[in-house]
């Protein structure tokens, strides 16, 4: 007991370093905390801390949004995706227009959010989650059947993007969408180019490459190699090498069951 | 008066111990860590509340704790597949005539059995803003969708878990245009 004044004083020097130690909070720490374990309560008490400490922070409110867009809770994106437009529309507007476009299939809102973009940031194409806004455009339009505006943005597309960097560097799903948009726009030339493309630049491994042109060889008639192409397409499938995307199903997206139909269609019209 | 400092030391010790404890209690790890001063969140995005959800009753979730989202890690799927299950839905339903436009979404879960429950209903116009659907619509669609019965559950260290799971029905003039996801 004789040393506690000591002891007490000592305890009170500790705690006092503790108390000091506690920091101002920091919105952009916080904010790293709450990308993580996302839609999670700790997530999302921590993003809306951040919009309280700064009502500017428009990543915060696009945090906020994300989980709603996964989980099919369309108002609450809305609120959240909205208010980060609001706040910064040329970080965000983009982003939107992917969200409207994959996650919502609304094409039209996608293509007035790339336009929009395009005025905000004039002589630049944007690439919102790592894409030209030209290549999404593309892939919009072929979502609402407007084939001619489809392949007028891939076709912008590929050219920069050739130009710029090489042909080698092209998205090989833009190869793909734009054989669709042709075949859809009935020019079966164009369409058996770009489905090449998307071949060559693959080593003819992708279902969907051999699956569109098995269609284009049936039409012709050569039912043989047409089935070969289709077995191709199955064993592609099989190994995982088809167009697929994470969350939600991808447009025109092929599977096992229409491959494994083209077989059968084959089969009867050139005998095994 | 040593007598008399021992005790104010006491009283300093006892003092500084409460208002460190008052500190640890809202800055460390005694609660989470950062609270929003208003509106703050009691539950995850995802949540559907067991007494507020339809059809729960008699359903099971395997771990209450540990509910993954369909896309994750090992995707909870439809046992026919996305085509077979909008071939399912697409046979089943009829427009009536209905002229509703919008998103009628239905959040469910798939337990570790590869069973639905839990649903709740959220229905949207095409701007995404809270609407009413048409009644017999809302019926139909839920209908459909309970008849949805044979899931892939998701599979995660070793084990099937449960998995919240949506369907979106984005509808214009009362025809089905798009299931998501």
């Amino acid at each position: 007991m004789e040393k506690s004044p000591k002891s007490f004083l000592s305890l009170l020097f500790l705690l006092l370093i503790i108390s000091c130690s506690d920091k101002k909070e920091d919105p952009l720490v916080i904010l790293e905390y709450g990308k993580n374990y996302q839609g999670s309560t700790r997530s999302l008490n921590a993003l809306k801390k951040v919009t309280e400490l700064d009502g500017t922070n428009s990543e915060a409110y696009r945090e906020l949004s994300i989980p709603y867009l996964k989980r099919g809770l369309p108002h609450l994106w809305k609120k959240h995706m909205d208010k980060s437009i609001e706040l910064n529309a040329k970080e965000w507007q983009g982003y939107r227009g992917y969200n409207y476009l994959w996650f919502y299939r609304d094409y039209k809102k996608a293509i007035a959010d790339f336009n929009a973009l395009d005025t905000i940031t004039p002589n630049f194409i944007d690439a919102p989650q790592g894409h030209s806004v030209d290549y999404w455009r593309g892939i919009a339009y072929l979502g609402l059947k407007d084939y001619k505006n489809s392949i007028h943005y891939f076709d912008k597309y590929i050219e920069k993007e050739t130009k710029d960097t090489g042909e080698d560097w092209v998205e090989m799903t833009a190869f793909l969408y734009e054989g669709i948009a042709h075949y859809e726009n009935k020019n079966d030339t164009l369409a058996l180019r770009s489905i090449n493309k998307l071949l060559k630049y693959s080593n003819n491994n992708y279902a969907d490459g051999n699956y569109y042109k098995a269609l284009f060889l049936e039409k012709k008639g050569n039912y043989k190699d047409a089935l070969e192409l289709t077995n191709l397409a199955i064993e592609n499938y099989k190994e995982g090498y088809y167009n697929y995307r994470p969350y939600v199903e991808t447009l025109r997206q092929i599977y096992m069951e229409d491959l494994l139909l083209l077989k059968e269609r084959l089969s009867k019209k050139q005998p095994i | 008066m040593i007598k008399a400092l021992k005790i104010i030391g006491i009283i300093i010790g006892i003092l500084i111990a409460a208002y460190a404890l008052l500190i640890l209690n809202f800055n460390g790890p005694i609660k989470p860590k950062h609270i929003p001063k208003k509106g703050v969140f009691e539950h995850s995005a995802h949540y559907i509340d067991p007494e507020k959800a339809l059809l729960n009753e008699g359903f099971e979730v395997c771990d209450e704790n540990f509910i993954l989202q369909y896309y994750n890690p090992e995707r909870a799927t439809y046992s026919k597949g996305k085509n077979g299950l909008r071939n399912f839905v697409l046979s089943n339903y009829k427009s009536n005539n209905y002229t509703d436009s919008g998103y009628l979404n239905i959040r469910f879960i798939i337990n570790c059995k590869g069973e639905a429950g839990r649903y709740i209903i959220h229905e949207n116009n095409l701007d995404l803003e809270p609407q009413i659907f048409n009644k017999d619509l809302v019926a139909q669609l839920f209908k459909i969708t309970t008849q949805l019965k044979n899931w892939n559950p998701n599979f995660f260290h070793n084990e099937h878990r449960d998995s919240y799971m949506y369907i979106s029905y984005r509808i214009e003039n009362g025809e089905i245009t798009e299931i998501i996801p």
